[in-house]
Parts: C-alpha cells; structure tokens; sequence
C-alpha cells in the first residue's frame, strides 16, 4: 500500500463565498426531513467532476456565478440551513436562501498528471468538505470547489449533505448546473420526493443500525481508521467477467467477487448480511431526495466457498431475495420522531450502483467531464463500495471506503 | 358625537383661514379689479375721456414712462436666476448576484467574527431592526470570506455602478457624451488618484474643456451639495448641460474589526448610485421632468459635537470604520431644525407663516409655555424623499414634522429594497414615486439628506409634466410588490 504522500501544498490559494439563489423564496419556506432524510444524515456525498481545457475555455468564476444565481433557483432547499423544530428537536431545512458554499482553488499540476498519481486520498483536495455542526444553522449542506488546474483544466468538487438526496440527485443537480450554464435558464424545479407518513409499525431494518447520540455534531465516530482505495475497470475486464458468468451483470459480479474476497479475508468474522443500493427504477429523472432502492441480502450459506454465480444472482435479487427496507427504516426513524440516530452506509457492507446514475451526462461548452468521481463520506465501520460508470468508452471505476485493516 | 362635528367645524374653519390667507393677494385685487370696472361703468365712456384729458400727459412724459417701464422689466428679467431643469436620471440596479439575504450576511459575520460572539449578535440586533429586506446588495469583493477589498476591486466596482448608471441616463435622455458641459462626481469614501470624474472622462471620451470636479468626503448629504454646485455654475454658463453622479463605493470601507459602533455601517450600507442630468436650456423646458426651485444648505460642524458624530477614525486593532456616536439622532434633529427654519419662509404658504408668526410673537411676549407652532410642511410639498439613512433617521423625521406613512412610504421602501445607497436614495425614492405614478404636474418634491460634518441639506423640486409609470428602471421588476409591511423585528 502506498503511503499518502503530503499533498496539501498541490492545491492552495482557496477563496470562499456563498451563491444563493437569485430570487427571495419567502420568509416562511421550509423543507421538511423524511425519516429516510433523517436515517442519512451521517453521511456526505464527495462528487469530483474534471473537465478538459478545452471544456473550460474562458470560464472565470464571475461567468460561472450567474447561472448558479438561476440554478439555486430552483434548488433553493440546498440553500437553507437546519433547525430545530419546537418542542420535538425534529431537525427540519428552513430556505432562508443562505446559500451554498462555493470555493476557488488553483492546482499545480496538469490534469493528466493528476489522473496518474496513486494516492486515493487527493480527491479530498479537489472537495471542500466540513461536517454539520456544531452550529447547525450555520453550517452549509452543499459545498462546491472550483479548482483550476495548471493545463487550463477544471475540476468541479461537490461535497453534498446525504439528508438532501441521493447519488442520483446530486447527478440531476450537476447535470442541471450544466443545463444552466449553457442556456443561462433554469430547467425547472426538480420534484422533491413524496413525503410519505408510515404509522404502521415494521420489523427492524437490517442495513440501518443505531449509533449513540452525535448531538448537534454530525459526523460518524468510527472505531477503526477508514480509508478510499480505488481501481478501475476496462471494457475488456468487465466483457471477460460478462462473458465467463452469463446472463448475470457486470455489477452484481463484481460486488460477489469483493463480498467474497473480504469474507476470505475476515476469517471467523465474514459478512453475512449486506446491503445493496440502487436507483429506483419506477423514479424518473430530476427528483430530489433518498429515493434509492436499500435492499439487505443474507447469506444463508458460507460465502467464501460459495459459487460466484450463486452469490451474485443473491445480490441481483432474482428470486426475491432480500427486501428492499425503505419503509422499515422509515418506519424506525419516525417511531421517536428523528432523534435517534442512524447510519445506512457501513452498518453492513455496503454496495451502491451507480453505473446508471447519468454521470456523464453534465456538458460544458458542449464537452463531457473527462472523468467523474463520487465517493462517501462517513461511512460505518463495515465499509462501503460504490460502482461507478468509467469516461467513455464505458468502462467501470470501483471505489471502496473501507476498513484499512484490510489492506 | 360632539368631539366629532366639533372636529370636522375646526377643519372648515382651518381650511377657511388658510384659503383666505394664501390667496390673500389674488382676493385683493380681485377685488380692487370689480370695484373699479364697477367704477367705470358708473361713469361712462365720456367721463373716462374726460378724466384722461384732465390729465394733460404730453408726448415726452409718455414716452419716458413707457421707456422707464420697459428699463424695469429688462433689469428685471436679466437678473432673474436662470432655470435649472432635471432633465431626467437614473439610479443603478445591481444584479442579483450581488444579492445578499440576512442568512448570508449574519453566516459571513459569524465565520469572518468567529471569537467575537458579542459582536455577530449585536450585528444580528441590528439587522433584525433595520428595515432592510432581503433583497439588498454589496459589491462581489465583499462576498467572500474574508472580503478581499483590494483597490482593484473598489475600482471595479466605482466602474460597474457608475458606467451603468450613465450608460442607462443617456439611453433615457439621448444625450452625447460631447455635450455634456459639467461633470460632478461625488463619493465620500473612495478617492483614488485619477478622479471618479477622470475615470468617467475617460471612458466616455468626453471633451477636453469639460468642467469636472469630484466631491469626496462630504458624507450622505453630497448629493445635494452636488446640485447646488451644478446650479451655481449653470448659472454662470448659459445654455448648458450638467450631468451629477452620486454613489458610495462600499469595497474599500467594509469595517473588519470588531467595534460595535464601527460594525453597524457594514449593516446598513448597501451598493447604489445614481446619475442626474442637470439643463439650463431653453429648450428643455417642455420635457424636463422636474424644476430646481430652492437648495438649502445647514452645516452644524461648528458644533464639536455634531462635528465628531460620524468619525472615520481607526479602532484599537488599526483597523478603520466609521464610528456613529450615540447622539447622532439628537444632532440630526438639531441640524433639521436650523434647515427647516430657513426653508419655511421660503416654501410655506403664507397661512402658516402668519400662524408661526402669531405664536412666535406669542411665546416671546405674552406666554413662553406656549407650545412652539410647528408649521405643516404637507401645505407645502406633495411628495417628501428622506434620505434612507436607517429606520431611526425615518421614524424621527416623521415624528417631527408630523407626517403620514404615505409621505415616507418611499423612503422605507427604498430602505427595505435597496438599503442605505447614501447619496443616491434620495433618487430611488423619487423612482419610487414616479414607479407609482404618483407624480403629476405642479407636485413639489422636498428632498432631504444627512450627512457627516454634521449637514443637513434639502432640495425642492417642482414637477414639470406629469411623469408616466417608467417602464425602466429600478423599481420596475418590483413595484408590484410594494408597500410591504415592514416588522419592527424581523425573525431571523
């Protein structure tokens, strides 16, 4: 394992403001947390976006600001602040159009150079990041990094409060940004996801576990160091894997073939529950909130010498395995009313398919991102694995924020 | 309801007396006027001839008389001041991305004043009381955290809010740059080396015996002193063109310390300006919209308190902001007092002038408890613009010259949408008025403008044509919303 080398000189001179939105939303606006909002809470969303110098031809922050003023818009939820309701404490977003945090940074290095470098934990230089808390209404829920690199390229850092949505709605945000800056108008509020109020009390979920009380802190206390590791899949890795498992996909192969290799790993203590992540299929495009399909699979048998096939046709569910724990975790949240508090991500092993999640489809000047980046952060001590679609020609990238034990 | 007719007798009565005393000079001749035709008529056409024949007038007595008349009226007329026009103008919208809600402003505080909490909260008092709104604006070098005022900035600035605001007067006016005759500029707290009225010089390539002068340090109530300055020398030149720009560039003056009484202009001062054409032409006398008709002038700077009550001074950190002392409003007070003792005799009709006589004459002589007569200045004016110096300035001035929420329902509202613009509120408020297509021909306007030293200035304008709803301009996209009812404290 490579150690990290010192990296914090490679991306300096940051300067922050804040973007709100260009219209007044009102004095008494409010977004109201679902329980599923409230279960996430403990996690952030990193979304790295890098673009040639060709894509970012004559783009300066003060041309990039006005069509964040009509993105916030329409986004103005990302804008407000937490507070707490009185008397429950139910925390709750008020749109007080405070705005999002928006950062400029320059980088020294060329971006080919640093799409080589090895070291995982650069990507948090290109993402501005600070937990919520300890003042809740002052602590922005959406960070975003502008950072010029020495070539001419750009690298857009999204760092994300996982209360607001999902990976598939921080994807919808950026792709909206993009949509933005090109006709300079808004595309239309995104839907926020129903609020749906269940009373009809569920058994536990298995892929939410309680954590103790983080009070106004939101951060995770995890028990062991934690770190991303990251690698890529070509079109010919994943057409090979394809090819020698068929009919079962790509992603529910690769998430066997790591459960496995963990439990190989973890003698004696090999994960026999995980949780798979991905997007609702009956959602369309442009919503805002947690709407991904949580689904907790149990492996009845032992997974280091189980089949491959087996294990991955457990993860894609064919025969109704595992069940999708929207409802119950829902359900548990709101049976104190938001104020115990959860962690989703790494209470199991955690698998989250992104392949599908429209990364690609943000355009600068009529350009895709070179490369796109999304990761976790503050994940549970179980670990999490996200599959992310490669740069065109499609390829994969997996990343995983895990135990460092294992490595 | 006794009370009621009795009040309602005491209104016919007053009304009575004031129609009486104003057109006393109109009845009086009217009168002299019947008495004589009646006179005539008695007579008779040949007791007339009779009567002028009487009077033995000979060619040469006439023809002096007739010469000596015509002699008066020349001298008359040749020394009457010249009128000054206002063409028109314009005042500076500035762009939503320089929008800054309280959430924002009070976040940047907490983060820019992290071990002053006292600080962040006596900020976060003031702006809840403040009668701004959501909507106001700073300058992009102050949004970020810390605010980077670099001279560049200011420029930037000085260039974005002036340029537009000229750029927008001679779209409206269809004026050339070549032809504007005098330029004053004025903005109190950032003089660079060349001039604001260079920079606009040369931007606009204007004319190399243009007669330009840049007004700095004078506060609040520069923009007044600039029209007078204008008046003055249009009297001097005929036939010219005047063009004033008042602003205040907030870029290099954002307080950074951590004073209380230094941090409560960073709340108040917001991005403005306004650019005013100024005509002594003949020419512009059907379309001007409004007249000049007094500028009154009061500096109380020989006081030492009235002279220290607004001091740019440095605090104990070496860090500069304006520090307002607590008797400002006192002061104020004070400085309208002497301003308006001045003005009345100019501007009131002569029915309130014979009753602030009578109760002078009173107190003096007869009965000094008597309560000192303060005269209705609503007889004299349509339309009050109160410099938006902050909700106190407002609420005092309408206090003491007993007016009603519609006569200052410009200034607030300019307060909350714009905030303190310094010298140019005054010009929002009049868009204000215009926006509501509540200006109509004949309507007096009473400007009225604070400032450091301490000054009190005021200008009258009287309305030229009735003026159309502007389908330009600041209020445009948000005159609709207005008024708004503004809370005394504002949940933040």
């Amino acid at each position: 394992m490579v150690s990290p080398q010192q990296h914090h000189d490679h991306v300096y001179d940051l300067k922050l403001l804040s973007v709100g939105p260009g219209h007044v939303t009102g004095s008494d606006v409010v977004h109201d947390l679902t329980g599923l909002d409230l279960a996430m809470k403990l996690h952030y969303l990193k979304a790295v976006y890098l673009f040639s110098s060709h894509a970012a031809e004559g783009l300066t922050i003060m041309n990039m600001k006005e069509p964040m003023f009509c993105w916030c818009n329409d986004y103005f939820m990302t804008c407000g602040r937490i507070k707490r309701s009185e008397p429950s404490g139910r925390p709750y977003i008020k749109c007080n159009d405070c705005g999002i945090r928006v950062v400029e940074g320059v980088c020294d290095k060329t971006l080919d150079e640093w799409i080589e470098m090895e070291d995982g934990s650069r990507w948090n230089l290109l993402v501005y990041h600070r937990v919520i808390g300890p003042e809740l209404s002052f602590s922005p829920l959406v960070y975003l990094q502008v950072t010029w690199f020495k070539c001419g390229g750009i690298s857009l850092g999204i760092s994300w409060a996982h209360l607001l949505g999902d990976a598939f709605s921080v994807s919808d945000f950026v792709n909206n940004w993009g949509r933005c800056m090109a006709t300079l108008k808004a595309n239309g509020s995104p839907t926020v996801a129903p609020r749906s109020q269940t009373t009809v009390p569920k058994p536990q979920p298995l892929s939410a576990k309680q954590v103790n009380h983080v009070g106004d802190l939101w951060v995770i206390a995890n028990n062991c160091k934690m770190e991303t590791f990251s690698f890529n899949l070509t079109t010919q890795h994943l057409s090979n894997l394809e090819d020698e498992h068929n009919p079962v996909s790509a992603f529910n192969l690769i998430c066997a073939l790591i459960w496995r290799s963990i439990a190989k790993f973890r003698e004696g203590f090999e994960p026999q529950v995980v949780t798979v992540c991905r997007k609702d299929p009956n959602h369309d495009n442009n919503i805002l909130g947690n709407t991904q399909v949580i689904r907790s699979i149990k492996a009845d048998f032992s997974v280091v010498e189980s089949d491959l096939n087996k294990l991955a046709s457990l993860i894609a569910g064919d025969q109704n395995q595992g069940r999708d724990e929207r409802n119950m975790i829902e359900a548990s949240v709101e049976k104190d009313n938001g104020l115990t508090d959860y962690i989703i991500y790494g209470s199991n092993l955690t698998f989250v398919n992104l392949v599908n999640a429209g990364l690609y489809e943000m355009e600068l000047k009529g350009k895709k991102p070179r490369f796109a980046y999304y990761s976790i952060q503050g994940v549970g001590d179980e670990g999490a694995v996200l599959v992310l679609p490669g740069p065109p020609p499609q390829g994969s990238t997996v990343i995983m924020a895990a135990d460092e034990a294992i490595w | 309801m006794p009370d009621l007719s009795i009040s309602v007798k005491l209104k016919y009565v007053k009304l009575g007396y004031q129609y009486l005393v104003n057109h006393i000079l109109t009845l009086t001749l009217v009168s002299i006027m019947v008495g004589v035709v009646v006179e005539v008529l008695r007579l008779g056409p040949d007791e007339i001839v009779n009567l002028w024949t009487s009077l033995h007038l000979d060619f040469v007595q006439i023809l002096c008389s007739s010469f000596f008349i015509i002699f008066i009226a020349t001298v008359y007329f040749m020394s009457k001041p010249r009128s000054i026009y206002l063409v028109d103008y314009a005042c500076y919208k500035p762009p939503v991305t320089c929008r800054v809600p309280f959430a924002t402003f009070m976040e940047h505080s907490r983060l820019i004043l992290i071990n002053n909490p006292k600080s962040v909260e006596f900020q976060m008092r003031i702006l809840e009381r403040s009668g701004l709104g959501e909507e106001t604006c700073l300058p992009p070098a102050i949004h970020y955290i810390p605010p980077t005022p670099t001279m560049e900035a200011a420029r930037g600035e000085a260039e974005l809010v002036i340029f537009s605001a000229m750029d927008s007067l001679f779209e409206k006016t269809g004026l050339k740059p070549k032809d504007i005759d005098i330029l004053i500029v004025n903005c109190s707290l950032f003089s660079p080396t060349p001039s604001l009225s260079a920079m606009v010089i040369n931007k606009y390539k204007m004319r190399s015996n243009v007669k330009s002068f840049n007004l700095s340090g004078m506060g609040c109530s520069a923009g007044l002193i600039s029209i007078d300055l204008a008046r003055d020398l249009l009297q001097l030149y005929p036939s010219s063109n005047a063009v004033v720009v008042s602003t205040e560039i907030i870029t290099p003056n954002y307080y950074q310390g951590k004073e209380r009484a230094m941090l409560l202009p960073n709340c108040l001062f917001r991005m403005g300006g306004a650019a005013i054409l100024l005509s002594n032409r003949r020419s512009e006398r059907w379309n001007a919209k409004y007249r000049l008709v007094h500028v009154v002038r009061t500096h109380k700077g020989s006081d030492d308190k009235a002279y220290r009550c607004v001091f740019e001074e440095e605090d104990k950190e070496g860090k500069v902001g304006i520090s307002l002392s607590k008797d400002l409003m006192a002061i104020a007070g004070e400085a309208l007092k002497s301003n308006i003792t001045t003005i009345g005799p100019l501007v009131l009709p002569a029915s309130e002038q014979l009753l602030f006589l009578l109760t002078l004459i009173g107190r003096k002589i007869f009965n000094p408890k008597l309560k000192p007569y303060i005269p209705d200045f609503k007889q004299a004016f349509e339309h009050f613009c109160i410099h938006a110096g902050g909700r106190a300035v407002i609420d005092e001035l309408q206090k003491n010259l007993q007016l009603s929420a519609e006569h200052v329902e410009a200034s607030r509202m300019t307060l909350h949408r714009f905030g303190n613009t310094s010298s140019s509120s005054l010009w929002y408020e009049l868009s204000y008025i215009e926006s509501k297509g509540r200006m109509k021909r004949g309507d007096r306007v009473w400007q009225i403008a604070f400032g450091s030293g301490f000054k009190c200035n005021s200008a009258v304008w009287k309305c030229n044509r009735t003026i159309k709803t502007p389908t330009d301009g600041p209020w445009v996209d948000c005159i609709g919303r207005y008024p708004v009812h503004i809370p005394e404290v504002v949940k933040l």
